[in-house]
């Protein structure tokens, strides 16, 4: 064969390879009937029933606090059910799974039953425990893990304060505290009092915050010194590096861009004014300003407090052997996809194109990122439509985020409808639709209709999301749909 | 026995219930909040929120600000405690927020009987606060005023009744940022009303007296500010006249009187600044000295109550430099366009105009509805036929012979040369035939319109705020841009200013009960 067939063929083969790659990504993340509503039906039930409130108390009004408390924790975990807080994918549900099994095979005195495990769509670097034996674990604590030892970690030290019954105790010291002598009289001192009645009250529930601060600052150190119990007897690594991780994991939006911001929507071909980046207005948000703690999160605010201590208290105990696992790089895409779609689906949008073009700068060029961006654009024309534009584009302050974050804020506010028009047409045209599923395409359609249907407006928005939902009925896209459908 | 027992058990825990509720509602009930935009060269910058927190002394309050920026994300909080605050005025310049109360020592406070009242020391101030965006309050001044306050009864309970001061300030205090100088402060008691002007420490560079009029208003210019003062006088709009002060000594210029070349009265539409000089601008309508005090009836407005318009620009300090414009119709001079009675034939109507503004290119618009009279045909024919019985056309002519309706708006362009035009109309919804002797207000039905800016593309905007929807109306396009319903499936929406080239959407869910709040632009 000569060369230039020789090349020709490897140039084909390249291509069907990365399309087949590109749309074997884009077409399988998941079904619309993975979402709790649907996928977590049964245990919803089945919690309902099962967590019934013990009878601890011989005081009823102690009992019947408790039971309140109780009964608000299967309130939040069911409503949060049907409300698709979680998802149940198979794959990522698997992968976390496998290390949870891990665990409790290894560790059978401290772990009795194998946990209900929900995965939670924040994007949130987090994982909970509810009690009960049920363990949450957000999406966005997998994205941010750098290895699989990173997560056996988070969900070690979750496990942990289930086998501690921490959630039931903490249950259990509120409504004691709530029914005390000393809290029922702190607050007919409050009433009785003429003057500082505002100060007094916030004393009386910094106290009672303070003591379960303080409570839950033992409840940590318990959780994080028997998680290491339970990686030490799984023969899994511990590196205590992480907990210094979590302490900045509340800053990722202040990750710089690699290139200019403006640079992102080159492929549109549409006139993008440098203006646009900037704050126009003259605004107190242009000016400095040094208020006691408005520029900075204090500790205790953040999502993981004591990072620094906890390093501090559990770094003797480092325990790696050999290399860390690496999370296998299609949980990882997927995950952020799924949390990217997330975060869209809940009108965030400069946040969820900020993520897109992170992604970007990994050099990853799946066209789903592309069909994202175009979807941030479709749905900030429709908002502005809807004179929502501004909590669409959900400005943040400048402390809290990167010079391109800030860029790119106000280039969502900022740009003329007209622009965002001319956009969106580019990137009806764009080349990527071709290597999209018929779900994804089908989306093209129902934003045509969102935006640019003018007559009957809500029947036609109701009947395009119909249309949707019945041609692709197991597409993740139906979320979507669904809020114009209702 | 055992049914004493459960309803004493539930009794109790009742009480540990609603002990918590009680106590949370007492105490927030103790909390009252004021907000405000906070101006600067007549752009929002930002808001704060004024809280009274509680009660921390017999004579005190704990009180936090909070400030927010103009995207509605907060910037910090500053705490202080004192006696009885009101907040009054608001203005920000080189990085600090000057904030005008109405302090009063007997503020929020009961007496049981008068003696105990007249016992207690009155003591009324106008405060200014200046507080730095480091959160630290530099300054405050007090300055007395007397509110000539009366003391009236309180009901307290059934059989008990209490006494309170009550009183309030002749002007209202109104505070202007004079840019990279400092600020202004106007306010009037009964002892007389004060001009002072103050540096960005909040230390006071001069205090002048102003004798009382009917009502004023503060304007900056670069380096002067400018007192609009309203006195009665025969015509009700009219007796309007304005003076100038240098900011840096408080030195007056002289008095300019609002009023045309044959000295009749004007109305203000509108006093501000020019967008494009930063010079103070008045506008108006020209007052008939023969039907200018007929308003109020809708009818009136058809029997020529103004006789044309005018702008003044105020582009120095010296009459030569005061650059007048009256454009009159009853002398005949605007037909065909505009009869002698304000009647326009191009709409077929008259001219109700209730807002004037400038854009940036000089020329100055007056807003306003299309009003058409028409005879009550049936009303004659039925005095006619009812004749012979006397009675029956008094009552058929008592209720007028003539009925009124509001149609869409006019926008009517004064440009710089003083061509007067009728320049678009903007679709509003009619009103109903009314008879010509009902209110104007009334058959108005809540209509209004005002002007916002974009000063980034120097573009004006006319907001029609009618009965139905919300029209936004670009001046240069000549067309509406958007077009807001005020109710749209039980969500009440209403807009209000925001940062420049925005506005803010307010809506109100009824069946929800939540309000959002959104700052949409206006391109």
């Amino acid at each position: 064969m000569c060369k230039v067939c020789n090349r020709t063929l490897l140039l084909v083969i390249i291509f069907l390879a990365f399309s087949l790659h590109s749309h074997a990504q884009t077409a399988d993340l998941y079904s619309y009937s993975d979402l709790s509503m649907f996928s977590f039906a049964k245990q919803k039930d089945s919690l309902k029933k099962a967590w019934d409130c013990p009878q601890l108390y011989k005081d009823k009004a102690t009992q019947k606090k408790y039971k309140e408390i109780w009964n608000a924790r299967t309130e939040f975990i069911t409503s949060a059910i049907e409300a698709n807080s979680y998802i149940n994918d198979g794959k990522i549900y698997n992968y976390i799974e496998a290390i949870i099994y891990d665990l409790y095979k290894a560790n059978p005195q401290l772990l009795k039953q194998k946990p209900l495990l929900l995965i939670d769509r924040s994007a949130s670097v987090n994982a909970y425990a509810l009690g009960g034996n049920v363990i949450a674990v957000n999406l966005g604590l997998i994205t941010f893990a750098q290895s699989r030892e990173e997560l056996v970690l988070a969900i070690a030290h979750e496990l942990s304060h289930n086998i501690l019954n921490h959630p039931e105790k903490s249950m259990k010291e509120t409504a004691e505290w709530l029914t005390s002598d000393e809290y029922k009289n702190s607050l007919k001192a409050v009433l009785d009092s003429k003057y500082q009645r505002l100060t007094r009250l916030k004393k009386v529930m910094e106290s009672y915050t303070f003591s379960r601060s303080r409570h839950s600052r033992y409840h940590e150190t318990d959780a994080d010194s028997l998680a290491i119990i339970l990686l030490k007897n799984s023969h899994i690594s511990f590196d205590p590096e992480f907990f210094l991780r979590l302490d900045s994991s509340d800053n990722e939006y202040r990750e710089p861009l690699k290139n200019p911001t403006k640079s992102y929507f080159a492929s549109y071909h549409v006139p993008i004014d440098d203006a646009w980046f900037n704050q126009r207005s003259k605004g107190l948000s242009s000016h400095t300003y040094n208020f006691n703690s408005s520029t900075v999160i204090v500790d205790s605010l953040k999502t993981h407090p004591d990072c620094v201590e906890r390093y501090e208290k559990t770094k003797a105990e480092i325990n790696i052997t050999g290399k860390l696992t690496p999370i296998p790089a299609e949980i990882k895409v997927r995950a952020n996809k799924m949390l990217i779609w997330n975060i869209y689906d809940n009108l965030s949008l400069t946040e969820c194109l900020y993520r897109i073009f992170l992604e970007k700068d990994k050099g990853n060029i799946d066209p789903w990122y592309d069909f994202m961006s175009y979807n941030v654009l479709s749905g900030l024309y429709y908002s502005n439509k809807q004179l929502n534009r501004f909590n669409a584009v959900g400005i943040k302050s400048k402390e809290f985020i990167s010079k391109n974050y800030y860029e790119l804020q106000n280039l969502l506010e900022q740009m003329p409808a007209t622009t965002l028009e001319a956009l969106i047409k580019a990137g009806s045209n764009a080349t990527f639709w071709s290597n999209l599923p018929p779900d994804a395409k089908g989306m093209k359609a129902l934003f045509a209709s969102l935006n640019f249907d003018t007559d009957n407006a809500t029947k036609a928005e109701a009947a395009a999301a119909t249309n949707f939902m019945n041609s692709n009925p197991s597409s993740m896209y139906c979320e979507f749909a669904e809020h114009f459908k209702k | 026995m055992k049914k004493q027992l459960l309803t004493l058990l539930l009794s109790v825990s009742i009480f540990v219930v609603t002990a918590q509720t009680k106590v949370f509602k007492e105490v927030s009930e103790d909390i009252a909040t004021q907000t405000r935009g906070i101006i600067q060269d007549n752009s929002l910058v930002g808001y704060v929120i004024f809280t009274r927190l509680e009660k921390a002394s017999e004579d005190s309050f704990n009180y936090r600000i909070t400030l927010m920026d103009e995207n509605l994300n907060d910037i910090g909080t500053v705490n202080f405690t004192e006696i009885g605050l009101d907040l009054e005025a608001v203005a920000f310049d080189q990085d600090v927020l000057c904030l005008a109360y109405l302090k009063s020592s007997t503020d929020g406070k009961v007496f049981k009987s008068k003696k105990q009242a007249r016992k207690t020391d009155v003591d009324d101030d106008v405060l200014t606060q200046f507080l730095t965006l480091n959160g630290k309050i530099a300054k405050t001044n007090s300055l007395p005023v007397n509110l000539n306050s009366m003391l009236t009864q309180k009901a307290q309970s059934w059989v008990h009744t209490g006494y309170e001061y009550s009183g309030n300030l002749s002007h209202q205090v109104q505070l202007q940022n004079v840019s990279g100088k400092g600020f202004a402060c106007f306010y009037g008691d009964a002892d007389g009303c004060n001009l002072i002007a103050y540096d960005f420490k909040g230390n006071q560079l001069w205090k002048k007296s102003v004798d009382d009029k009917q009502d004023f208003a503060l304007l900056a210019s670069k380096s002067d500010i400018y007192l609009l003062e309203k006195e009665k006088q025969k015509y009700i709009e009219g007796g309007c006249s304005l003076t100038g002060y240098n900011f840096e000594d408080g030195k007056s210029y002289p008095k300019i009187a609002i009023q045309d070349k044959d000295g009749r009265s004007l109305t203000i539409m509108n006093f501000g600044n020019d967008p494009v000089t930063g010079n103070p601008f008045v506008c108006g309508k020209i007052i008939d000295t023969k039907n200018g005090n007929k308003l109020g009836l809708v009818r009136n407005y058809t029997h020529a109550p103004y006789d044309g318009v005018y702008t003044i620009d105020v582009n120095g300090h010296n009459k030569k430099d005061l650059k007048e414009t009256f454009v009159h119709w009853n002398d005949g001079s605007q037909k065909p366009g505009i009869s002698k009675l304000g009647y326009l034939s191009d709409t077929k109507s008259f001219n109700v105009l209730t807002s004037a503004f400038r854009d940036y290119n000089g020329n100055t618009y007056f807003v306003g509805s299309q009003l058409i009279k028409k005879v009550k045909i049936g009303s004659i024919i039925s005095s006619v036929i009812t004749a012979p019985t006397i009675i029956g056309p008094i009552m058929i002519l008592a209720a007028g012979t003539s009925k009124c309706k509001l149609l869409d708006a006019n926008v009517v362009k004064l440009s710089p040369k003083g061509t007067l035009s009728l320049d678009n109309t903007i679709a509003c919804d009619d009103s109903r035939f009314w008879r010509s002797n009902t209110d104007f207000a009334t058959v108005n039905g809540g209509r209004k319109f005002y002007s916002l800016d974009d000063p980034e593309s120097k573009t004006s905007f006319v907001v029609a705020d009618d009965s139905k929807n919300i029209m936004i109306y670009n001046v240069d396009q000549k067309k509406i841009i958007r077009t807001i319903p005020h109710k749209a499936e039980g969500v009440q929406t209403t807009i209000g200013p925001a940062k420049d080239g925005h506005f803010m959407v307010i809506e109100y869910n009824k069946k929800e009960k939540y309000t959002r709040l959104s700052i949409e632009s206006l391109k």
